[in-house]
């Protein structure tokens, strides 16, 4: 057998393993949320139904986001259970009343302006179109952190090629550009830019 | 199984291309451009709910109105707050960037002794010792407000209270002198005025408060023909009020009571106005030899004056022939001119630069750094930022920019008597007191702020007078509760007194006054009370050449 | 509909005093630069001196806020950006500038023909702290880049929030006013909406006194200026500076 095409051919088999297999793994650094947040848990107990309950718009139209631990406190102002997450939450943020270091999936570069008014109470989009039904599971993902850009994995979506991704997946500039394009609307530099 | 060059150079070509159809080049690249748009050394505004509140300025003692953006709980933007009927929604240019200023590098954050870090407590015992050993003096820069009551309280044993006056209230000092009310009663009627003579005054460049008198000359003058509101500019310089000015007379630095001798001569030897002044000693040409103007171009300016009445005529300090123009004008106690706007005020005493028989002088934040005591006394000073002085013995951190609850009582111009509660909105450093927290650690029975305010808020719904001004125009006895009128101070409405006792006030003249020592010489720009001014005031001075750099105040 | 926004400045009220600067630098987050001149500097309102050369009672001077003109037609740094960092905004007519695509070649500055574009020398730096201070709706820009007037962008993004709140689409005019016209205490910039034609401003651009700087170059700016003095409107065809007195180029 030819020597070349072997040594060439395992040149690029060593290649695409370490593009496709050890990259992503070396790129992004995985990281806890500070607390075990389960939204299935609380929507069936507490009969929270619709996700601006918690993450909620404020009047000037501005979005919350993750809610502050104020909302937290209205119900676990003592524990209310036994784990480990609950006496977190208790003693190191409503306790004291520190607001949660949570880690943002969604968390956009500081010159993206995203108007979720915009998106969800005028035009009526799902939250999930964006954000998957993660609000329907009962875990606590793992926060993947970007080594070189410092966003979170969410921003790309989960998988590395961009190929056969959901709807949902990934929140890149090109990805608004797509679903804006699908639906006709047309926006500036300035529509999403601060 | 030798490996040579030639494996080394085939697998590298080899995994050169396998690279090539893997995410990694594609991947990198946009991770490193998104990184390269967001250097992680470029700060980052926090983020957090924004909201607006009303506050005032407390830089100096005119207190303008303010709508303050606040975002995650601090000051981000600055507004002017139109429904404060003295400033209408106007600031002067530091304004808008006085929340950044308590971020200043010259921020003064610990106490000094004699240029060495020292505590609180040592300051509180080297005090609290001076007060046992001898008389002290408090000076103070915003005389009237409830840190003020204060300061007096706790001097009454102990010494004596004196305030450092700014230009517009020593312009006014002449009226208090002749009619034995306090200058700090008076004020300018200037919304009835036909026409406003100012002798160097800056009126339209930050003199009073400033949006008061910009927004009347936009309102009645600019660019009119044939306006409402003559405003006629006697200065040495071709200021900014004097370019914009419907007339401007330049004369010579220094003639600006000699012109107002001669204007008062050819009104009174014309008959322009009732006889009812002392005749001014100058002669018409003595005048014009003074100020460096011809006789004629005082004859017109006297007529052109009192074409459109009423008339009064606003000095730039204390300069007595000016006051006797006016009462040759008739513009003392008369409506458009010099009024009386507030009835129950006390004659404070000023301070004096050389300060004699103190054992200790204590000089609030809000004295401007070039009052500097010249006294063997123990001098506590306090102040928000550093302004460059060493005279001061202790040097105490005071709270900055909207960072300490103080009231607003009425602007030293102003034509109507006011009342604003200015709460604290920014988080102060914890090294930092206010004078008056200060001596309430050392006499703990002393009235705090917040009581005197309280009291105030008490007086006024008592008294039922006045209109409070917020979101809606409500007189006070409308309200049925003084909580009620205290909740809606405390929200940023201010509160009118009734309109002035324009009849309250005479001055009776009999011989024309002597001048009193040369006016200010440099008029090109007012200078600005505070210590520093906002890092951004760099654009006005370096980056455009607007304002020609006040020295000593770098940007 | 489509908005055009636009202003103008009444000069015979402007008294120079620097508030539009100050209000401009506070809400876009431009940063003080310690060693800055007026050939470096950022000031994307700027605040001119012009004198009518007389002496005496014969001098008059007036004072002219210069600011990105939102060129309407031919916009002349929309044609010369490789990158498409600038842009005509379809919806507002603001000429859009996006610092976070800029490569810094500043050809847009040099085919300015108001120099109302500046170039960031150095990183923006604040007392330590001071992010708190700094508002939050606008971003930060990094050395090298270009940037300008956007017509206070962050504002018409929080009108448009706050309108979709209400499942509007068209602004509360009141909710969208740039930090210099908020600021002038002599209301001598005034601001709107010129595609709207019942707004006050569709009127005043119409007035005899109002003119536009360099129309010849055929940009259509959408900010006016307006005066009643002859010398002043003489100014607007003048070459650029020329009578006036200014450090820049």
């Amino acid at each position: 057998m030819a020597r070349t095409p072997l040594v060439f051919g395992l040149g690029l088999a060593v290649a695409l393993l370490v593009g496709w297999v050890a990259f992503p793994r070396v790129l992004y650094v995985q990281r806890h949320q500070p607390l075990e947040f389960r939204h299935k848990t609380h929507a069936e107990k507490s009969g929270i139904v619709q996700c601006s309950e918690c993450h909620a718009f404020r009047d000037d139209g501005t979005f919350a986001g993750i809610p502050s631990i104020a909302i937290c406190t209205a119900c676990h102002s003592e524990r209310i259970g036994t784990t480990n997450a609950e006496a977190t939450l208790v003693e190191n943020y409503i306790k004291p009343g520190q607001e949660t270091p949570w880690l943002v999936y969604a968390r956009q570069p500081a010159n993206v302006w995203f108007p979720h008014a915009v998106h969800v109470q005028r035009a009526a989009l799902e939250c999930r179109e964006c954000h998957s039904p993660y609000g329907e599971s009962d875990e606590v993902r793992i926060y993947q952190l970007n080594r070189v850009s410092g966003y979170s994995r969410d921003i790309w979506g989960p998988s590395i090629s961009r190929l056969r991704r959901a709807p949902h997946e990934g929140m890149k500039m090109s990805d608004c550009e797509d679903c804006h394009r699908r639906r006709n609307v047309e926006v500036g530099c300035i529509g999403c830019h601060q | 199984m030798k490996v040579t060059r030639r494996d080394l150079l085939v697998w590298s070509a080899g995994a050169t291309a396998g690279l090539l159809f893997t995410p990694v080049p594609w991947k990198l690249l946009d991770d490193v451009s998104i990184w390269s748009q967001n250097w992680p050394w470029i700060p980052q505004p926090t983020r957090g709910p924004v909201d607006v509140k009303l506050s005032f300025c407390t830089l100096c003692p005119n207190g303008c109105g303010m709508r303050v953006r606040m975002a995650g709980g601090w000051p981000v933007g600055v507004a002017g707050a139109g429904c404060h009927p003295v400033s209408r929604g106007a600031l002067c240019p530091l304004g808008f960037a006085a929340h950044q200023l308590n971020w200043h590098p010259r921020r003064l954050s610990r106490v000094c002794y004699r240029g060495n870090t020292s505590s609180w407590g040592e300051a509180r015992v080297a005090f609290t010792k001076a007060c046992g050993e001898g008389p002290i003096m408090i000076i103070d820069g915003h005389p009237g407000r409830a840190a003020s009551s204060a300061f007096e309280t706790f001097v009454q044993r102990r010494g004596s209270y004196r305030v450092v006056p700014g230009q517009e209230t020593r312009a006014l000092a002449p009226y208090g002198t002749w009619s034995g009310i306090p200058a700090a009663a008076l004020g300018y009627d200037l919304e009835n005025a036909g026409t406003i003579v100012s002798f160097g005054a800056p009126l339209l460049d930050g003199w009073g408060t400033p949006g008061r008198l910009t927004r009347l000359w936009a309102e009645r003058a600019a660019g009119l023909a044939d306006p409402q509101l003559h405003l006629i500019q006697v200065e040495p310089s071709f200021s900014r009020t004097a370019a914009r000015a419907w007339q401007y007379v330049t004369i010579r630095a220094g003639g600006e009571g000699a012109v107002a001798e001669g204007v008062a001569r050819v009104l009174l030897e014309e008959h322009l106005v009732p006889a009812r002044g002392p005749m001014p000693s100058l002669t018409l040409v003595e005048v014009a030899e003074q100020a460096g103007v011809s006789t004629d171009a005082i004859r017109d300016l006297a007529r052109t004056i009192v074409a459109r009445p009423p008339v009064v005529a606003v000095a730039d300090d204390n300069n007595p022939a000016i006051a006797a123009l006016n009462v040759v004008l008739g513009a003392v106690g008369a409506r458009g001119g010099i009024v009386r706007r507030s009835k129950h005020i006390r004659q404070d005493v000023c301070a004096e630069a050389a300060i004699r028989g103190m054992r200790a002088v204590l000089i609030d934040s809000t004295v401007p750094w070039d009052f500097v005591p010249q006294t063997d006394a123990e001098v506590f000073r306090f102040a928000a930022w550093d302004g460059g002085s060493t005279k001061a013995d202790w040097l105490l951190p005071a709270p900055g920019f909207l960072e300490d609850l103080t009231d607003v009582p009425t602007a030293p111009t102003s034509g109507m008597e006011t009342y604003a509660v200015a709460p604290s909105l920014a988080e102060a450093p914890t090294e930092v007191q206010s004078a008056a927290q200060f001596l309430s650690s050392i006499d703990p029975t002393l009235v705090t702020v917040d009581k005197v305010i309280h009291t105030r808020c008490s007086e006024i719904f008592r008294q039922r007078m006045g209109t409070l001004w917020g979101q809606d125009v409500t007189p006070v006895a409308k309200f049925v509760s003084v909580q009620k009128l205290e909740e809606e101070l405390w929200k940023g409405a201010v509160w009118i007194g009734e309109p002035h006792h324009a009849g309250g006030l005479r001055c009776q003249l009999n011989d024309w006054p002597e001048a009193i020592g040369p006016a200010r010489t440099s008029n090109a720009s007012p200078p600005w009370l505070v210590p520093v001014l906002p890092s951004l005031a760099s654009k006005l001075y370096q980056e455009s050449g607007l304002r020609e750099s006040p020295e000593g105040r770098s940007a | 509909m489509s908005a055009r926004y636009g202003m103008v400045i009444d000069l015979d009220r402007c008294t120079g005093c620097g508030a539009c600067m100050m209000a401009c630098a506070a809400e876009n987050n431009v940063p003080p630069v310690p060693r800055a001149t007026p050939r470096t500097g950022l000031t994307p309102m700027l605040v001119r001196k012009v004198s009518n050369g007389g002496e005496g009672v014969d001098r008059r001077e007036v004072f002219i806020p210069i600011m990105c003109m939102h060129c309407e037609r031919e916009t002349p740094c929309v044609g010369v950006c490789p990158q498409q960092a600038v842009e005509v905004d379809k919806a507002t007519g603001i000429v859009m500038q996006m610092p976070q695509r800029c490569l810094g070649c500043r050809y847009c500055m040099t085919a300015c023909p108001y120099h109302a574009r500046y170039f960031n020398w150095w990183d923006p730096q604040w007392p330590a702290g001071m992010e708190k201070a700094l508002n939050p709706g606008v971003a930060v820009r990094m050395r090298g880049v270009v940037e300008k007037c956007n017509l206070c962008h962050a504002r018409l993004h929080s009108a448009t929030q706050k309108a979709a709140a209400t499942g509007k689409r068209e602004i509360n005019p009141a909710d969208y006013v740039p930090a210099c016209v908020e600021a002038c205490p002599t209301a001598a910039i005034r601001f709107g909406n010129l595609a709207d034609k019942h707004d006050p401003l569709s009127l005043e651009v119409r007035s005899p006194d109002t003119f536009r700087f360099l129309t010849r170059l055929g940009t259509e700016p959408k900010v006016y200026y307006k005066s009643k003095e002859a010398w002043v409107r003489a100014l607007a065809e003048s070459n650029s500076g020329s009578g006036v007195e200014t450090k820049r180029g």
